[in-house]
């Protein structure tokens, strides 16, 4: 990575202006993703006097900071009550403490990664993002947004309600990326499915969470209709068919699993 | 750029560049024990304290340090000593280049967790590799090292 300045921004307003100042400045958070990819910046942008680290137990919501680290997010006593510790515990399933202390959750929402355990354990709830300039958008309408958001992400807002939640990881190794990711969750006697790196960013399977909203109770169809209608790959980690056949059987898994 | 933070507790200021990473400023500046494998944030052998926790040096830029304490083994010497000997009980200590990485997580494990169980022992190393030994010499180096005192 190149880079010819540091700046320490003073409000998000300043970030901001410094951000529209080139299409070669960029935001650093943890900078893990951005020394990964090894691009040449003019300007990178810390907010780290901000104070955007901050998880906040609101009313009926869970208010973290984007650059709150994973660690942060997995430590935090809030974090780890909300679904039965599910999106806890996908972001525990990122690389060693010593990563985790470094990479935010922020940034990694904003890369919308093909193969983000942070994003898939984050997707069955009601996740909605705040940006600067203000705008604020859920996670599923940012991860279908056409082109780059030039925004700062401020905050990710996860609702408060009564559920669970089940999360797996398939890795090769301690240390991988996932070979894919399975989010299942009960929210308000609703079933949610998600399925991430397939490798593809992580998506709602919407046939099966209708089939199982309106009453079914065959776990092992509403796991079938989730691998057909989602479009799975091949890549070095792993075939399409070996994908499909893993998502089936833990999508059944974490339906039976939130059902209990 | 001119970077002032805290070094084993004692303030410095060094002039880098941008886009310099922590492990290459203390290296270039005598601090050898930082070893660097990977260079790609995975292998953990870079791993020193800021502010008190594990962080991969390799991959932090030095920029984003200002102010900060950073801790190399060098600042922990009694506290690595007692883990080098069990390490050495142990036969987890082969070729050394994992060790200072080592050293410095299980220290920040030991302050960080009361009483860890092994899962929390092991989700805190996991992010530190040895080419050298198969991990169980060091978990059981690091059960030896925890049961001190
Ligand atoms: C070796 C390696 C292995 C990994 N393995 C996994 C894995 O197994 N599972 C997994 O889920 N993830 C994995 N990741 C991704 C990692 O977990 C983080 O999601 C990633 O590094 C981004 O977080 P960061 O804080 O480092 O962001 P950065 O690298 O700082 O930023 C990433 C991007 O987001 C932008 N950005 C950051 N913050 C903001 C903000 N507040 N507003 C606007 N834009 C912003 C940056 O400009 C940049 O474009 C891995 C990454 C690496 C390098
Ligand atoms: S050298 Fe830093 S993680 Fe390998
Ligand atoms: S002793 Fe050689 S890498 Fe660990």
């Amino acid at each position: 990575m190149k880079v010819n300045e540091y700046y320490r921004a003073s409000s998000l307003e300043d970030a901001y202006q410094k951000l529209l100042a080139s299409p070669k400045n960029a935001i650093i958070a943890g900078g893990l993703w951005m020394k990964k990819m090894g691009q040449s910046y003019e300007t990178l942008i810390d907010l780290s006097n901000l104070g955007l680290d901050k998880i906040e137990d609101k009313k009926d919501e869970v208010v973290v900071g984007a650059l709150a680290t994973q660690r942060d997010f997995e430590n935090s006593k809030v974090v780890s009550f909300l679904y039965a510790g599910a999106p806890a515990f996908a972001v525990r399933e990122v690389m060693g403490v010593n990563f985790r202390n470094i990479a935010t959750i922020g940034g990694s929402i904003m890369g919308r990664y093909p193969f983000s355990d942070v994003i898939t354990g984050l997707l069955p709830y009601d996740v909605k993002l705040e940006f600067y300039p203000a705008q604020k958008m859920s996670l599923e309408e940012y991860l279908n947004y056409k082109g780059r958001l030039n925004a700062i992400l401020v905050a990710v807002h996860i609702k408060k309600i009564e559920g669970k939640g089940y999360f797996k990881k398939v890795k090769t190794t301690a240390l991988d990326f996932p070979i894919v990711n399975i989010a299942v969750a009960k929210v308000a006697g609703e079933y949610r499915v998600v399925v991430g790196a397939r490798p593809m960013v992580a998506a709602k399977a919407y046939k099966a969470m209708e089939y199982l909203n309106n009453g079914a109770k065959d776990f092992t169809k509403a796991a079938e209709l989730a691998v057909e209608e989602l479009s799975f790959m091949d890549n070095k980690d792993a075939s399409k068919e070996y994908r499909v056949d893993l998502a089936k059987v833990y999508v059944r898994r974490g339906l039976e699993e939130v059902s209990k | 750029m001119l970077v002032t933070f805290y070094l084993n507790n004692t303030q410095v200021s060094y002039d880098v560049r941008p886009d310099e990473y922590l492990s290459h400023t203390l290296r270039s500046h005598g601090i050898k024990s930082v070893k660097v494998g990977c260079n790609e944030s995975t292998c953990g052998s870079c791993t020193l304290l800021v502010d008190d926790k594990p962080v991969m040096s390799c991959s932090v830029l030095t920029a984003s340090i200002e102010g900060k304490h950073v801790t190399t083994v060098e600042g922990i010497q009694e506290e690595a000593a007692k883990i080098a000997y069990h390490f050495a009980e142990e036969g987890a200590d082969q070729c050394g280049f994992c060790n200072a990485g080592y050293a410095l997580v299980v220290y920040a494990l030991k302050r960080e967790i009361k009483n860890p169980t092994e899962e929390q022992i092991i989700d805190y190393i996991v992010g530190n590799l040895c080419r050298c030994s198969g991990l169980q010499s060091q978990l059981n180096a690091i059960k030896a090292y925890l049961k001190e005192e």
